[in-house]
């Protein structure tokens, strides 16, 4: 039995426009005190009606552009009826035959995953349930009711709980590269919805496993634990019923993070009939190849073009091109540090010190000094490495000058190769037994190199020390 | 002092002159309402407290010799489904019995801006579905020219509240007819303004694609003023549209008769016709005749579509507009169901009335899948062919004459139970909301029975002024507007 995951997703971003969607109300509502950004629109008040946030729209064809997407001039918004009471208009308004952005594609790990459509909606409001005293209640909360949602659709093309996980970190990454969304798991800014099924090959025969809709994933690890989860159940479950997939089967079951297991929410639901129908209220929403350009125009550097340059330009291998480029502030940290030399040796050093020392550390962009790269980039031969790792983290903290603090820290190295020189005939009358070992083995020198650091209080410079000893040993 | 032959310009002016005060004139109307709306019932809610403390401000300005507004006291009332903050705004249903908007629509507003005075908030249909009145979800309007007659509907508050000179002018909607076909069952003019030339914000949503707000008032010159106020772009409403209004009440005179052609639909003049009403009609045809315009008998083939295409639309869009009204953040509610499906059935089955009831059923079914394309996709098609019909037949007239209703207002009570025949009474007025053109209603004499007959005067894309002009100088020949009903 050969068992292939097949696996779409369907992905929220939240943006982070000033105001909401179809209104002026603030769109922020982390720890917002509740229904305090609201007003008549975004409570479905008698009477009020939606005008779309340009802002918005624009942003969630900027994301369909960097996702590959081909961008539609006659665009309309629908009404997807339903009833929940944080739902305040009855209908979410969203797009269905006319997304913004269509057909496009990520690669993740060599593999391309179409993406069929990213599409511009409004956010619901938030139902709080709660245990007032003995008495069940549910209290709401519209300040995230309306707030712009981008939904960017994938095709069913991915087909392993990591190439999952991979292409939600890419999502977000392009998205954080805009600047249009936190994207953030946790927070709720990003969400995450797979569809899971199964081919099944058997005795030359193909099976396919029911549809599975996984709702309440809330973290990257969530997704691959409960896609893997999936796979895992609905193999065992195919082995037990043959059950295949069909028109009415599809289920929705909700995720469990603490028992790392799915539930089952909605049984064999058929198409949900949310009787979509164009929203009257707004006019067709109609773009030119001009509002595209305009649009396009304001595109940043993407992720992998970032990639493919910093390997190309700064000689960079791809595993320290891949981290540098990972999250954009720490790249436009790094492209800030090479700034007054960016060259392939500095882009080298300083990659090193980035992917080390700075690694570490929360940084920040006002924080670095190209100077004090530099000046550390020139002096790498006078330093040893270490202190160079320790210069670079402690000129970052303090702002001072990094030679400035190698003199007061006395860390330069020693390079006077008189001064080495006695050390090293010292070095040499006091082990003779080294002395007859690196005769023998030519590879041994370093403990000699060893004992001459010791006796110079780790002042000299390595590479001169192992010179002078080679030249005197001859 | 008689206030109720006074244009809202000359109100004004009186008020300027010292000749009378805002208050003489609010006085006045409440008076009136007092003894005359009891047997028309026009009025859901009387704001006398209101009316009075505006016209003292209006008055205190005058004192202090500060400009007033363009309307200062204008008497209006006002349909029942624009909201008017802090004052009840029920829509005619019970879902809304007790609710106080916390904000007001943008036409109400801007008029309230210029010193127009709102008197009361009138009966409609209930969430303005229906020609009577009678779904109203509290009481029945009765048409001042004869009180066991329906006004029409379902801006019906309003125009009997306007033909019973209960106000100065009256805001209502037309979204099927609901302005024309009343003015004309209650003998005084009334128009439906091209979608989009009215903002929509703050009034309740029947039909989101076809509602139009609009005026009446027993001359067009009033019409026309309070128009170029209410009228233009509203950034709060995305289907308002961006274009000059053009000062309506200046330009009455501006078309000239004599070059005029208009057209006669031989559709509109066909079928179910009350032979009295097709009369009054055409000898209202003759007097532009006599002026000189050109009658081109024409076609409009595509009208006997109309009202299935208008059935269909409208309770679909009605169906997702009457969703909020859930009884959770506003409105009535009821309590103690254990789930929430429960409680909207129980909340939504109590206090929506049966109308309500019945549109949204259709309009769910015709936005059903499997149902969709056969019904909305096709209607809306069909929608861009009327509209079509339209506008290439007016590159052949410059406007179109047609009754508003093919009888004159009927008993209370004759239609209520047959919602079919209900909506075939809006015939002669859907196709223009269809196409989303301008069109005004207005009186053309009384029948035997003494009841009012009107026609209408339709005309292209914002062309309001030409219409407001042919209507004004059809009142200028003629007293049919002037007349009142005994009461």
């Amino acid at each position: 039995m050969k068992i292939i995951p097949i696996i779409g997703l369907e992905v929220h971003v939240e943006l982070k426009t000033k105001t909401k969607m179809f209104c002026n109300c603030s769109a922020e509502h982390f720890h917002i005190d509740p229904n305090t950004h609201t007003c008549p629109v975004c409570l479905g008040l008698p009477g009020a009606l939606p005008v779309p946030n340009k802002t918005a729209c624009q942003w969630c064809i900027k994301i369909g552009l960097s996702l590959n997407c081909t961008p539609q001039k006659n665009t309309f918004f629908e009404r997807k009826n339903y009833f929940y009471p944080d739902l305040a208009k009855g209908y979410q308004i969203t797009q269905l035959e006319k997304p913004f952005v269509v057909n496009g594609k990520v690669n993740i790990d060599g593999h391309d995953i179409r993406i069929n459509r990213a599409h511009m909606e409004e956010d619901t409001g938030k139902s709080v349930h709660i245990n007032d005293g003995g008495q069940e209640m549910t209290l709401i909360d519209y300040n995230r009711c309306g707030v712009p949602l981008v939904e960017i659709v994938s095709e069913p093309d991915i087909i392993s709980p990591e190439m999952a996980k991979n292409y939600l970190l890419k999502i977000q990454q392009i998205i954080r590269y805009l600047g249009v969304s936190d994207a953030d798991i946790e927070k709720g800014s990003m969400r995450c919805e797979p569809t899971v099924n199964l081919k099944i090959e058997d005795d030359g025969k193909t099976f396919y496993t029911p549809l599975v809709e996984i709702k309440n994933v809330a973290s990257l690890t969530g997704v691959q634990n409960a896609i893997q989860f999936e796979i895992d159940r609905q193999t065992e479950e195919f082995e037990q019923t043959r059950e295949e997939k069909s028109k009415n089967n599809k289920t929705t079951r909700g995720y469990d993070a603490v028992k790392n297991k799915t539930f089952l929410q909605r049984e064999k639901e058929g198409s949900s009939d949310y009787r979509y129908f164009p929203e009257p209220d707004i006019p067709e929403i109609v773009f030119s190849d001009k509002d595209f350009d305009a649009i396009r125009a304001t595109l940043p550097e993407l992720p992998d073009q970032k990639f493919v340059r910093y390997q190309k330009d700064f000689g960079l291998n791809d595993y320290d091109a891949n981290l540098l480029t990972q999250d954009l502030s720490f790249s436009q940290c790094f492209e800030k540090a090479i700034s007054l030399n960016p060259t392939k040796d500095m882009s080298k050093f300083v990659a090193n010190l980035f992917l080390g020392s700075l690694k570490t550390i929360e940084i920040n962009i006002e924080k670095i000094i190209p100077d004090n790269f530099k000046k550390l980039f020139d002096n790498k031969n006078n330093l040893s490495s270490t202190a160079i790792k320790q210069l670079i983290l402690d000129s970052y903290e303090t702002g001072k000058d990094p030679l400035i603090l190698a003199k007061e820290q006395n860390l330069f190295q020693n390079s006077d190769s008189g001064e080495i020189e006695k050390i090293a005939q010292k070095v040499i009358s006091e082990n003779p037994k080294a002395v007859e070992d690196y005769r023998k083995n030519p590879n041994s020198i370093g403990f000699l190199i060893g004992q001459l650091m010791k006796n110079s209080g780790g002042s000299a410079n390595p590479s001169l020390a192992k010179e002078i000893l080679e030249k005197l040993l001859k | 002092m008689e206030f109720t032959n006074l244009t809202s310009k000359q109100i004004r002016q009186g008020i300027i002159d010292k000749k009378f005060t805002a208050t003489d004139v609010v006085n006045f109307y409440l008076d009136r309402i007092k003894n005359i709306d009891p047997k028309i019932k026009a009025f859901i809610t009387i704001t006398n407290k209101e009316a009075l403390a505006k016209a003292q401000e209006i008055d205190e300005k005058v004192k202090n010799g500060q400009s007033i507004g363009k309307l200062a006291g204008s008497v209006m009332a006002v349909k029942d489904i624009f909201l008017t903050k802090g004052i009840q705004t029920t829509a005619s249903s019970q879902t809304l019995n007790g609710y106080i908007p916390q904000y007001s629509s943008t036409v109400y507003q801007r008029l309230i801006d210029q010193d127009a005075i709102c008197i009361g908030k009138t009966n409609t249909d209930v969430f303005a579905f229906g020609a009577s009145t009678e779904s109203s979800g509290y009481f029945t309007t009765k048409n001042p020219w004869d009180l066991s007659k329906i006004p029409g509907g379902s801006s019906g508050g309003s125009a009997a509240a306007t033909a019973a000179q209960l106000c100065q002018f009256a805001l209502g909607t037309d979204t099927g007819g609901s302005i024309r076909q009343p003015a004309s069952l209650c003998g005084v003019s009334g128009l439906k303004t091209t979608y989009g030339l009215n903002s929509r914000y703050g009034i309740t949503a029947m039909a989101s694609s076809f509602d139009c707000p609009g005026v009446f008032a027993r001359n067009i010159e009033d019409i026309a003023y309070v128009t170029e106020i209410s009228a233009g772009k509203d950034k709060f409403d995305a289907t308002s549209v961006d274009q000059e209004v053009p000062k309506y009440s200046e330009k009455l005179g501006e078309i000239n008769l004599k070059d005029l052609k208009i057209g006669i639909p031989k559709e509109y003049f066909s079928g179910s016709i009350d032979s009295e009403v097709k009369n009054k009609v055409m000898e209202a045809v003759e007097i532009f005749k006599k002026q000189g315009a050109e009658i081109l008998d024409i076609s409009l083939p595509n009208t006997d579509l109309g009202i299935a295409v208008y059935y269909i639309l409208i309770p679909s869009e009605i169906s997702a507009n009457m969703a909020r009204y859930d009884g959770i953040r506003f409105g009535q509610s009821t309590e103690g169901q254990s789930n929430i499906i429960e409680y909207y059935m129980e909340t939504r089955g109590k206090y929506m009335e049966a109308e309500l009831k019945r549109r949204i059923l259709i309009g769910t079914y015709a936005l059903s899948s499997g149902y969709y394309d056969a019904y909305y996709t096709k209607a809306a098609k069909v929608r861009t062919l009327i509209k079509n019909e339209f506008v290439d037949t007016f590159k052949k007239v410059d406007v179109i004459l047609a009754p508003c209703s093919p009888t004159v207002a009927w008993d209370i009570g004759a239609k209520a139970n047959d919602p079919l025949q209900m909506y075939l009474a809006d015939v002669y007025t859907v196709c223009i909301n269809v196409a989303g053109i301008p069109s005004i209603a207005l009186p053309c004499g009384l029948n035997s029975q003494n009841l009012p007959v009107g026609f209408q005067i339709i005309g292209n894309f914002f062309e309001e002024s030409k219409i407001l002009s042919v209507a004004h100088q059809f009142q200028q020949l003629t007293d049919y507007h002037l007349e009142t009903p005994k009461l």
